[in-house]
């Protein structure tokens, strides 16, 4: 007997593999998406600091943006940058 | 004359006996009145009027009864004396009663009008005599009361002598007469025009012209000597002081009559109204009859004939009656009786069939209708309530219905009752034994969210549109209103409405009905099966676990029907309510383009790789459903080692995708999914739609024939047990067979490569079915409501046995709020229909027991 496959229809999820499971900022699932957004994944990526630390991507934004002075990692209060 | 003189009186009185003896008992001879008047005047002059009065009574009294009362009521005697059933031969002979009616009381009448003009001849001679005589104070009185008293006379003999089976002969009578004008009737076809017509020329040539001298030639209608016969017989009757006996007599016979014309209009045919046919009839046959016999009995006051200046309550209704004009008032006091009675005992004969009347929902809808207009008409509501209970009580909440057909039953009593109820009172009467019942059987939330968003489910009985499940349609009944009626009826309201829907409490029993339903709130079918789950919170739930197992179990991506439905949930629940699900059928769309995406570029690398062979997979055949963990109610997730080509095919993809979207990953649900197969054998090819693990099971055989449960088991890395139950679809379908190994728990599976020494004709079955396994033998990826909510409750289930041996036995809401107050590590934050479910949950487990409302430890 042979078996030949004519449709393999697989389930998968996706993660965004980060150290942590919620966003410092808004305390949401990493997997899900920030208090913004409607959708999880492309419409609402992760981005990690130099320092290492991951958020929402619109959460670090709106952090940045109200810092007056010079903006600070939420998490180890060392300068933000991006990693690059 | 010598007043004093005693020989005078007594020959003056024996004179007088033997005048009135001659009078009464002569062949009709009144000519002794002459003779009469001095003897009279003389005893009335000795004050013997009284005597004169009384003997001369007596004495008609006597001759009355011993010759025309005896013969009258000999007529009967056949009939009076016979047993009941021999009284039945009686009934069918179709003269009868008739014909011994009408001659006996033709003779009788006769009798009786001799002895009146003989009273006539008495009362005449006294009246001369008091005219010559100063005293008339004294015996005006004789002769003004002789009549009366001689009419009292006739009716107590009478009644006195009455057979107890004479009002039943009348009866019997009225009922064959009125039948034989029933049937002339239905001979002029029941139109309307008929009737006119019939009635309108009878009226004209035959009544007026009748009324004047009996027995003139002219052009009688059949109907209208029928009535003329039932006239004189009434008449008769009448004079003998039966009037009342009489009126009952043909009353109770008119509304047998009309009793079994509503029966035979309305019978068991929902689907056409009969309430304006039976009205028709009343004013064709019963009105037109009463018509003709009070114009006959000469009882009719028409307005027409100026007399109008008694107006009552009635005179404004209807104005003129076809074949009849304007009614008098006996007349519609006739109509308004017969109508009441036509309206109630239709009312009862739907009320007492509601039950499949609702079952036929819509197309019952004329008898709905009908009974709604009865209702309106005898204020009876509470008749329907009490008996629709109790049918459902009866039919429909027991245990061998399905939670399907109450359900649907359900809604078409929702349907059905809003039109003849629109403030839903009574609704909300006869639904709540439905709901409670509902709310102990545990398939109820999956019911009815299968039937609120699957088109092609529940609705097995055919009726409404194909495709269309219940949320569709209430959407749709929606919209139509909106346009019927937009100004009170906007997207605020309806939101509104469903806000309100839970904390909705039924009106006043004394509600107005007739206040309209525009002010008042719509009845949401909706709101009303929410109200049955609880919350919309747990009928959302429920949905997406069903969402997520059905979308998990396809094999494509094709979800247009459930993007519609969520529209119309999200109209329903709000959006926010319906975000995860959303997100999950967001993924399926994303999945979609993902795949093409990943496919066209790994399609593209591996056709440079040259020298493929042809029995290695192409990347293809694999699509990938990937999901938004979070979002997706808890996926039961399994170990299987995939074959290796497949596992192969899945790293390639999952590498694509870290490609793409870096730097997110996939993780392989291994166990989930769809697998098309196409076995092939030496004579014959068997395709199958399976799950994974059918899959990997069944691949393994083509390394080698035969394989024991535990080695193939370590091979597909499931343990034994789950691999023997799931080996068993193939060997239900005959590509493998089961043999006892040299281990008694092992066995040995080996597949049929050749069909020659089995049934080769069941090949052609094998591909019929080939795609239909997914129902029942698919297995479920997505952890159930109940589930969850077991795993969730099971740390409270110590508290409850805790209570319950303290206790002994609870209420359901003792508990719930026990645990409310008492359970703090973890708090308790359960609803009343979690806990009921969780607890008959416990019940089936038979760790508790239910009596009459009460949980108790099971022993
Ligand atoms: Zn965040
Ligand atoms: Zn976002
Ligand atoms: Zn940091």
């Amino acid at each position: 007997m042979k078996v030949k496959v004519l449709q393999w229809h697989a389930v998968a999820s996706w993660t965004w593999d980060a150290q942590d499971e919620t966003c410092g900022i808004c305390r949401m699932a990493f997997d899900g998406c920030c208090p913004d957004c409607k959708f999880p994944g492309d419409d609402c990526t992760l981005i990690w600091g130099a320092c290492n630390h991951a958020f929402h991507l619109h959460c670090i934004l709106k952090w940045v943006n109200s810092q007056t002075s010079i903006p600070l990692c939420p998490m180890c209060r060392r300068e933000w940058q991006f990693k690059g | 004359m010598h007043l004093d003189d005693a020989d005078g009186a007594l020959d003056s009185w024996a004179r007088f006996c033997s005048l009135s003896g001659e009078l009464v008992g002569g062949a009709g001879d009144l000519s002794v009145g002459p003779r009469l008047a001095p003897v009279v005047a003389d005893l009335c002059a000795r004050g013997l009027a009284t005597l004169v009065r009384d003997y001369f009574l007596h004495n008609l009294e006597e001759t009355f009864r011993n010759n025309a009362v005896k013969m009258f009521w000999q007529k009967f005697h056949p009939y009076c004396n016979s047993s009941a059933v021999e009284r039945i031969k009686f009934c069918v002979q179709e003269s009868w009663p008739e014909d011994v009616l009408s001659i006996a009381l033709e003779d009788i009448c006769l009798e009786k009008s001799y002895q009146e003009k003989c009273v006539l001849v008495l009362v005449h001679v006294l009246q001369s005599y008091e005219e010559k005589t100063e005293n008339k104070l004294k015996t005006v009185e004789f002769s003004s009361s002789l009549m009366p008293r001689y009419q009292l006379m006739v009716s107590s003999v009478l009644l006195t002598t009455l057979p107890l089976s004479f009002p039943e002969i009348l009866n019997i009578y009225f009922k064959k007469k009125l039948e034989e004008l029933n049937t002339m009737m239905d001979g002029s076809d029941e139109t309307d025009l008929a009737c006119h017509e019939l009635f309108g020329r009878s009226k004209v040539s035959a009544w007026d012209s009748k009324m004047d001298i009996d027995g003139q030639e002219t052009v009688i209608s059949e109907s209208g000597n029928l009535v003329r016969n039932i006239g004189k017989v009434v008449r008769d009757l009448r004079c003998l002081g039966f009037t009342s006996m009489t009126e009952d007599s043909y009353s109770s016979a008119i509304i047998w009559l009309l009793k079994s014309k509503v029966y035979e209009l309305a019978g068991d045919d929902y689907r056409i109204p009969v309430l304006g046919r039976v009205k028709k009839w009343i004013q064709a046959v019963p009105l037109q009859f009463l018509h003709s016999l009070l114009a006959y009995l000469g009882d009719s006051v028409d307005y027409e004939s100026g007399l109008s200046g008694l107006k009552s309550p009635l005179a404004s209704r209807p104005s003129s009656f076809p074949g009849i004009g304007v009614p008098s008032e006996a007349l519609l006091r006739w109509h308004m009786r017969l109508e009441y009675f036509a309206y109630e005992t239709l009312q009862d004969l739907r009320i007492g069939k509601l039950f499949e009347i609702i079952v036929d929902y819509p197309e019952s809808s004329p008898a709905i209708e009908d009974l709604k207009q009865c209702l309106e008409y005898t204020g009876q509501h509470s008749k329907l309530v009490d008996s629709f209970i109790s049918s459902l009580r009866y039919r429909l909440l027991t245990a061998g219905a399905s939670t399907n057909d109450i359900l649907h039953q359900y809604v078409s009593t929702i349907k059905a009752l809003r039109s003849i109820d629109p403030t839903g009172v009574f609704l909300e009467a006869v639904g709540e034994p439905i709901r409670d019942y509902l709310r102990g059987r545990k398939d109820t939330i999956k019911c009815i969210v299968t039937m609120l968003t699957d088109g092609s489910g529940g609705n097995t009985n055919g009726s409404g549109n194909a495709g269309d499940n219940l949320l569709e349609e209430l959407n749709r009944d929606a919209e139509n209103q909106e346009n019927a009626d937009y100004d009170d009826h906007t997207n605020i309201d309806e939101k509104q409405a469903w806000l309100n829907s839970e904390s909705w409490e039924p009106d006043p029993v004394e509600a107005d009905p007739l206040k309209g339903s525009r002010n008042r709130r719509k009845i949401d079918i909706l709101g009303l099966m929410v109200s049955i789950i609880g919350s919309k919170d747990q009928l959302v739930n429920e949905y997406r676990v069903m969402l997520a197992e059905k979308l998990l179990s396809k094999s494509d991506f094709d979800i247009d029907s459930d993007i519609r439905t969520l529209e119309l949930l999200k109209i329903h629940f709000g959006e926010s309510s319906m975000q995860k699900c959303e997100i999950m059928l967001n993924d399926l769309i994303d999945s979609k383009r993902t795949n093409s995406n990943i496919k066209t570029s790994l399609l593209r690398t591996f056709e440079t790789v040259a020298g493929q062979e042809e029995t290695e997979m192409s990347h293809d055949v694999l699509d990938a459903t990937i999901i938004s963990s979070n979002f997706w109610p808890p996926i039961q997730t399994e170990d299987l080692a995939v074959p290796a080509s497949v596992d192969q095919m899945l790293s390639d993809f999952a590498k694509r995708f870290h490609q793409i979207k870096t730097p997110r990953k996939l993780l392989w649900k291994k166990n989930l999914g769809m697998v098309k197969l196409e076995l092939q054998f030496e004579d014959r090819n068997m395709q199958f739609t399976v799950v994974p693990v059918h899959a990997a099971i069944v691949m393994r055989f083509q390394e080698k024939p035969s394989w024991t449960s535990k080695t193939l088991a370590t091979e597909i890395g499931i343990p034994v047990d789950s691999l023997n139950r799931r080996i068993g679809f193939w060997t239900s379908k005959g590509v493998l067979t089961e043999s006892v190994g040299p281990d008694a728990d092992d066995h040995i599976f080996t597949v049929v490569d050749s069909m020659s020494d089995v049934n080769k004709n069941s090949i052609v079955n094998e591909s019929c079915e080939a795609f239909q396994m997914t129902e029942d033998e698919g297995e479920s990826s997505v952890a159930s409501v109940e589930e969850q909510l077991k795993k969730e409750m099971t740390v409270y289930e110590k508290f409850i046995i805790g209570m319950l041996t303290n206790f002994g036995n609870m209420t359901l809401d003792k508990i719930h709020n026990t645990l409310k107050m008492f359970c703090a590590e973890p708090s308790y934050d359960k609803s009343l229909q979690q806990l009921q479910s969780f607890l008959s949950g416990l019940v089936s487990d038979e760790k508790l027991e239910m009596r009459d409302g009460l949980y108790l430890l099971k022993k």
